[in-house]
């Protein structure tokens, strides 16, 4: 039952995606909240939401590129932690939300050709508006169990692995943390690069790092 | 415009939405945008089914821009199409404007608005704000941004039509962007800061923790989006072969 109910909601969470509204229900941190809320732990969705947003902020939904999917990836790494109280919960549910991101981009690629499929030619002379409207809410629909199916599947995955593995993790949570963090600090350093690199924006970053530091001292 | 009534009008917006919904990569947004265009083409072609079907496979045409400002498009479609204005007109607005709206809303929205909304709130939850505090404000702050850009693209497209171009470059949407990518560089800092220093942070962990993080700092900003990857795959890699030396152990 607790699967079947993730499962809908990484199929509604990532329809917000691309499919309807772009509020950013699907982004990480509120899809981990959310999931995590769900599941009767909200802080620990949190925490792997704003792990894997780390990760993710380089990544957007943009024209016809192929990007992770970081919603399904993130409610199967909520899904994944929360079944287990064991100290490798947090790193391998943060693996199999990594893997599950390219899981789901390539699923979307594969959605995106089936939908050429599905929607009516421009120069068919049988092309109307009821076929219009059903070929494109058919595609809604499909982008729906396409998140719901995505995100079933990771769980199961994902649960399995960590009730195998999950209890002979040899690092204690700072250093589990610590590794997860260096890995994101990639994405730092490219959305820099992308706001116009370390040149242009020098003395913007190196005020907003010391603010960083001094803010966490006195708050 | 006369042609148009309230209720269509707010029907098209609100179909909007869900512009996205069929995209494919053989017309794109063109099936989502003639499904939007729907309300307002029933209106303008009441009592001609001919005459609706046909301007519906008109809009039907490869089209693409950002989600957001194709409401700039839809809206002045929208205008087109209640003047009575020729087909060949229709399509080459649509096909002059679908180029500038999909740069134009990458740079403002998904380079810009996003991480920078996004990097304030990774801070605030690295401060210790409540998780309903830190999710409510990202998502009060970016839809405030996002609904003001769709209904003020809708707006100006129904109001100019194909004149919309003007209003589009008097409104400096680049300069804006600019500015908001001065803020997300602050933002970059700070979050950089907050990681380090925080709870939970890298410096928790040990300082030996903090040379590889500075060096995949380093490798994006230097390389961009290919590092991206082998950073992903090294984390997955790590994870699984910690977690087989723990099985071993």
């Amino acid at each position: 039952m607790e699967l079947a109910l993730v499962a809908l909601l990484g199929g509604v969470l990532a329809l917000d995606g691309t499919s309807v509204g772009q509020f950013m229900l699907s982004r990480p941190v509120v899809a981990g909240a959310l999931t995590g809320w769900m599941l009767g732990d909200p802080a620990l969705g949190l925490l792997i939401g704003t792990l894997l947003e780390l990760y993710l902020l380089v990544s957007f939904p943009s024209g016809g590129a192929r990007f992770p999917e970081g919603t399904t990836a993130t409610v199967v790494a909520v899904a994944t932690a929360v079944a287990s109280d064991t100290a490798g919960a947090l790193p391998i549910a943060i693996a199999v939300g990594l893997l599950w991101g390219q899981v789901g981009g390539f699923s979307i690629t594969a959605l995106r050709k089936a939908n050429g499929f599905i929607v009516p030619e421009p120069a068919d002379s049988r092309a109307d508006s009821a076929r219009v409207a059903t070929a494109h809410l058919g595609a809604v629909g499909l982008d729906f169990l396409r998140g719901a199916l995505i995100t079933g599947t990771g769980v199961a995955i994902g649960r399995m692995l960590v009730a195998r593995v999950g209890a002979s993790w040899p690092l204690g949570q700072r250093e589990s943390l610590a590794l997860i963090l260096v890995g994101a600090a990639v994405s730092v350093g490219i959305l820099l690069h992308d706001l116009g690199g370390f040149r242009h924006r020098r003395v913007l970053f190196a005020a907003g790092f010391a603010l960083g530091i001094v803010g966490v001292r006195f708050l | 415009m006369s042609a148009l009534s309230r209720r269509a009008v707010t029907s098209t917006f609100l179909r909007s939405f869900l512009v996205q919904g069929s995209w494919n990569y053989h017309t794109m947004l063109g099936t989502g945008f003639a499904w939007a265009m729907l309300p307002g083409l029933r209106r303008i072609f009441e009592g001609d089914p001919e005459g609706l079907d046909a301007s519906v496979r008109r809009h039907l045409d490869h089209f693409n821009a950002h989600p957001y400002l194709a409401n700039v498009a839809l809206g002045a479609a929208l205008r087109l199409e209640a003047d009575g204005t020729d087909e060949q007109t229709v399509r080459r607005f649509k096909t002059a404007v679908r180029g500038p709206l999909g740069g134009l809303g990458d740079s403002l929205v998904w380079a810009a608005w996003l991480p920078t909304v996004s990097m304030a709130a990774l801070t605030l939850w690295w401060l210790g704000l409540p998780v309903w505090l830190v999710v409510g404000l990202f998502l009060v702050v970016y839809n405030a941004g996002h609904l003001a850009l769709r209904i003020w693209g809708f707006r100006i497209g129904l109001r100019d039509g194909r004149d919309v171009a003007l209003t589009l470059s008097e409104a400096r949407l680049a300069q804006l962007g600019e500015r908001i990518k001065s803020i997300a560089a602050l933002l970059v800092g700070v979050l950089a800061g907050v990681v380090l220093a925080g709870r939970e942070g890298l410096s928790d962990a040990g300082p030996l923790w903090i040379v590889p993080a500075v060096v995949c700092f380093v490798a994006g900003l230097k390389i961009g989006h290919r590092a991206w990857r082998p950073a992903a795959v090294a984390t997955v890699t790590a994870i699984a072969l910690i977690a087989w030396w723990g099985v071993l152990l």
